[in-house]
């Protein structure tokens, strides 16, 4: 068979994945991006293997998708070093991720969460003090013990973004700045019409993010992909000596040190929305609870100067991923990921070549087909 | 009795009263204050505290900036590196004690702007507060001195608006430096490292301009740095940049420093002024002599002065390179002429034009447009200096270039404004004020006219020159990056770190604007030019820990 045409509507981190993987097998491949709001371009880097606790907290009805979905997060952090090592240094490391207890409640809460986790594969382990202190002494003195997951990591997004971005272009694969505004069938094939031009191929993959949903909703699907606006911080850089990825059981929060020596500061605090076309703004608020809730974890860090803020957008839906062929439209496949995204990305965006490809996908699509979201009459 | 002196990695560092540490290491020959990532030195470059490479390590704090910080007897300072280890012991520091104000009406910026709108503002019966970030109020042109009287007419002119608005009752604070601006208002700062939080009714955004410098290789060279840094030594620290110089660039204040460095005693080897000599531009000339009279003969005498002490002002000379040479610089210049020369000191001063510091303005979502002219944003008012964003006014050079006078009468415009919106005075008769206001921007429209500053990129041949000071970005690198990813200039960002430093982007941003427009063929807009993000300025996560507990507090 020869490999079809495909067009991949969408460039953040499952979008060149997906080209990648497709070119790489042969196919012609053009990824048509709007250039705006990427949640690849704003994201911290965090590979997110154990449950995350504002997920939970914030989308409980969700936090089952997620659950049951936590074998692929292991599998995604390992596909993210089999990536860097092909396209290059990401200063991807995987020296596990702590999640601190403040007070009993939360520890009982993380030693729940750990037996769950447990069952589904994940290498977690309880630390009390005493053990937290032989690997993170610089954690705040309120902390009586936490739950370490040594399949998590960290990587730096900059880098990645750029290393991808040389593979594409090694690969030829061709990248175009424009907005779809709708996709319709021709012929045998699919045409998608952009502002500034339309674009015919054989194979459309959709890795739109929160654009995703209104690009398909003539198909007989109707997916509530919503963008949410999160906040970022980061440090001037300084020696690294911080290796494990930190989160908290119950206040949101990710911590980490990129190996180049700055400090990120994140964990879902919400940014203004300025509607599709501008980047979100920073929000006095998230400023000033995310950061001094780091320091409160990490006091080292008091001393530092806080460099930037940033504001970007996440993309959120049901909390699973949404992968698979469209019922109504077989020449369509959708590549948006469940929570965590950017962990998922080169996982689900494997997942999607394979599928345009007739190929074994590396994991069991069937739980994220995008037939969940059927509209309820046509 | 012997004088203070601080040690500087190890060695006795004498210094005045009132000095900085920058001026205190500049006045003992100390030009290396920190390196960077890459190993290269750095020293005093804007001595404003906008660049962000004086950074030293003070009793064990990294990354103060020295010619932010005032020298004391018995500091320990160490060269400031790129790395610093964490404490990982150490205990989170007591927070500092944090105030919340609430003005009528709040004056950001204590310059000739700023100044006089706190006096209008508070005449007209207002709540008024003012900070800015230097310990001593006046700002660039009135400049005031650390200690001891005043240097000359400019200063006590100065010295006199600053007592004025002392005795207005205004509530005057210094050493404020503003790090966030959001919807509300509300503006976060931190004072010494306690926070500060500002919730004012009206706001009058004074916060001037910082200097475009000359791009070309060993423009980062510690000894290199702007002709403000050396007015500010000079003036308010009474310190000389070196004793042999180079002033270099387009622009008045290049020869007025010129000036004042050689009555101080400093040995100028010529001022080179990019723009051709003026009898090119008669009409422009005589537009500003016409505008402001006394202005114009001002600067007649500041030539007599450079004639009198033989101080060579060469016309058509740019700037080409800097090198390190026998513990100096070797500066080559050259002119159309007589081809290049090369002249050897111990400081290099340069100023090409302006950039408004509009972070807090473009923060509060106020409207600009670009400035040709200027080759920078303009930021779009009503008559009464109120931007489109209510209670919102902007004032002096923060809001485009317009030189001290026109900043004072703006001042009192917008301080009578935002009196009266906050329910004192009443509506007034703008006619003569508005008059004096357009005969100033007159003139300076007719000045720049003469001059030759718009934001360049090094030379095409001088790839290797750094435009990102911060992250050490070259030319060469950023048209690379521009090659492998066309687009904005916040994808150039992402793609090569320009503009991803301490100073976030200040220096390089401009020019990067510029170079992505020029490959693109896109006009130059608001949105051309990086996103405007808090914090304006780096700002130490003790004090956001302290304001995130006052407003905690708070009702
Ligand atoms: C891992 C990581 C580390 C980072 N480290 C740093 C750091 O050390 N220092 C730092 O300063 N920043 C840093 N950033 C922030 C960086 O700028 C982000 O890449 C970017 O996503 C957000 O940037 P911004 O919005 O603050 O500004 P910019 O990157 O300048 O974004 C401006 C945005 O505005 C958009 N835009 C402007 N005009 C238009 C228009 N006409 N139409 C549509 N869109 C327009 C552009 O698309 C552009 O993305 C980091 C980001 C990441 C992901
Ligand atoms: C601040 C922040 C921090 C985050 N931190 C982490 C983290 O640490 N770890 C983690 O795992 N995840 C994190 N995430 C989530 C993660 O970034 C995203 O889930 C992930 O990047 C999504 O990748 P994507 O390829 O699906 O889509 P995106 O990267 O969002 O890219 C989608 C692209 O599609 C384009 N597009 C949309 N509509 C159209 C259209 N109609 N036509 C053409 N193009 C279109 C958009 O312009 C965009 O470029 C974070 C998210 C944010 C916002
Ligand atoms: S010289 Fe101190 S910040 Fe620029």
């Amino acid at each position: 068979m020869t490999p079809p045409d495909v067009l991949v509507i969408g460039g953040g981190i499952i979008g060149r994945v997906a080209a990648i993987e497709l070119a790489t097998a042969g196919a012609t491949v053009t990824i048509v991006d709007a250039g705006t709001n990427a949640g690849s371009h704003a994201n911290a880097g965090s590979l997110h293997v154990q449950m995350q606790s504002r997920f939970i907290r914030l989308f409980p009805e969700q936090a089952p998708n997620v659950e049951a979905a936590l074998p692929l997060y292991k599998q995604a952090a390992s596909v993210w070093a089999d990536l860097e090592a092909r396209i290059g240094d990401c200063e991807l490391t995987r020296q596990g991720g702590l999640m601190l207890a403040e007070g009993e409640a939360q520890m009982a809460f993380l030693e729940d969460k750990a037996r769950r986790e447990e069952r589904r594969g994940l290498d977690v382990t309880l630390l009390d003090r005493a053990a937290l202190d032989r690997i993170a002494p610089w954690i705040g003195a309120q902390i009586v013990g936490a739950e370490l997951c040594r399949d998590e990591g960290k990587l730096n997004p900059l880098l990645a973004g750029r290393r991808l971005e040389a593979e594409c272009r090694r690969l030829g694969i061709t990248v175009v700045t424009d907005s779809v505004q709708a996709l319709e069938r021709a012929g045998g094939g699919m045409v998608a019409h952009g502002r500034r031009s339309r674009y015919a191929a054989q194979e459309v993959v959709i890795a739109a993010a929160w654009g995703s949903g209104v690009i398909v909703r003539d198909f007989g699907v109707d997916i509530p992909t919503r963008a949410e606006p999160l906040h970022m911080n980061i440090t001037e850089p300084c020696a690294y000596q911080i290796a494990h990825l930190v989160q908290h059981a119950e206040r949101p929060i990710t911590f980490k040190q990129f190996k180049s020596g700055q400090i990120v500061i994140g964990g879902g605090w919400p940014a203004r929305d300025n509607g599709p076309d501008a980047v979100p703004s920073v929000r006095a608020d998230s400023l000033l609870g995310n950061v001094a809730l780091a320091a409160r974890l990490v006091p080292a860090v008091g001393r530092l100067r806080l460099i930037r803020t940033w504001a970007g957008m996440n993309t959120t839906a049901d909390g699973g991923s949404i992968l698979g062929r469209l019922a109504r439209e077989p020449r369509v496949t959708m590549a948006v990921p469940g929570d965590a995204g950017y962990t998922l990305g080169p996982l689900i965006g494997q997942m999607a070549a394979s599928i345009v490809l007739g190929q074994a996908p590396p994991a069991d699509p069937a739980p994220y087909a995008p037939d969940r979201f059927a509209a309820a009459t046509a | 009795m012997s004088e203070p002196a601080l040690e500087f990695d190890g060695r006795a560092v004498p210094f005045r009263e009132g000095q900085t540490i920058a001026a205190a290491l500049t006045e003992a020959g100390q030009r290396a204050f920190r390196r960077t990532a890459k190993d290269a030195p750095r020293g005093i470059f804007c001595g404003m505290g906008v660049c962000q490479d004086c950074l030293v390590t003070v009793d064990g704090v990294p990354n103060r900036r020295a010619c932010m910080t005032k020298a004391r007897a018995g500091q320990r300072v160490t060269t400031g590196e790129p790395f610093p280890a964490l404490d990982l012991d150490a205990r989170l520091p007591e927070p500092a004690p944090a105030r919340v104000l609430e003005p009528e009406v709040l004056v950001i910026g204590g310059g000739a702007g700023g100044l006089s709108a706190a006096i209008a503002a508070r005449a007209a019966g207002a709540k008024v507060v003012l900070v800015d970030e230097r310990p001593v109020p006046g700002g660039q042109y009135y400049k005031q001195a650390a200690s001891g009287a005043p240097l000359d007419a400019q200063q006590s002119e100065g010295a006199a608006l600053v007592a004025a608005a002392r005795e207005s009752g205004a509530e005057l604070l210094g050493g404020v430096e503003i790090w966030g601006a959001f919807d509300g208002p509300l503006f976060l700062a931190e004072q010494d490292g306690a926070a500060l939080i500002l919730r004012p009714k009206t706001v009058i955004v004074a916060t001037g301009a910082y200097e475009r410098p000359v791009m070309v290789p060993g423009w980062t060279l510690p000894g290199v740095m702007t002709t403000g840094a050396a007015q500010t030594l000079w003036r308010s620290y009474r310190t000389l940049p070196g004793r042999r110089v180079v002033v270099c660039g387009s622009g008045p204040l290049n020869a007025q420093v010129a000036l004042e460095l050689a009555e101080g005693g400093a040995e100028v080897a010529c001022v080179a002024e990019l723009a051709p000599m003026p009898f090119g531009k008669p009409f422009a000339a005589a537009r500003m002599a016409l505008a402001d009279p006394a202005l114009t003969l001002k600067g007649f005498g500041l030539l007599r002065g450079l004639r009198r002490r033989g101080i060579a002002l060469r016309y058509g000379t740019a700037l080409r390179g800097i090198e390190a040479a026998d513990g100096g610089l070797a500066v080559t210049l050259a002119d159309r002429r007589d081809g290049s020369r090369v002249v050897e000191v111990d400081a290099v001063c340069m100023n090409a034009g302006f950039e408004p510091q509009n972070e807090i303005l473009r923060l509060l979502g106020a409207q600009m447009t670009y400035d040709a002219v200027f080759g920078h944003l303009r930021c779009t008012r009503s008559e009464t200096l109120e931007t489109s964003v209510p209670g919102v006014y902007a004032v002096g050079d923060c809001a485009g270039m317009g030189g001290a006078p026109a900043a004072r009468v703006e001042g009192r415009i917008a301080g009578r404004a935002a009196a009266a919106a906050t329910g004192h005075g009443e509506a007034y008769d703008l006619f003569a004020e508005l008059r004096t206001l357009a005969r100033h921007r007159r003139f300076q429209r007719g000045l720049w006219r003469l001059y030759d500053v718009r934001p360049r990129p090094p030379e095409p041949g001088q790839g290797e020159t750094i435009l990102c000071r911060c992250e050490e970005v070259s030319l060469a690198e950023a048209t690379e990056g521009h090659g492998r990813n066309p687009g904005h200039v916040g994808t150039l960002k992402r793609g090569t770190r320009i503009g991803m430093g301490r100073c976030q982007g200040r220096y390089c941003g401009p020019v990067a604007t510029r170079l992505v427009a020029g490959w693109s063929g896109a006009e130059i807009a608001d949105r051309s030019f990086f996103a405007p993000r808090v914090p304006i300025k780096p700002v130490s996560i003790a004090s956001i820990l302290a304001a995130q507990e006052a407003l905690d507090d708070a009702p």
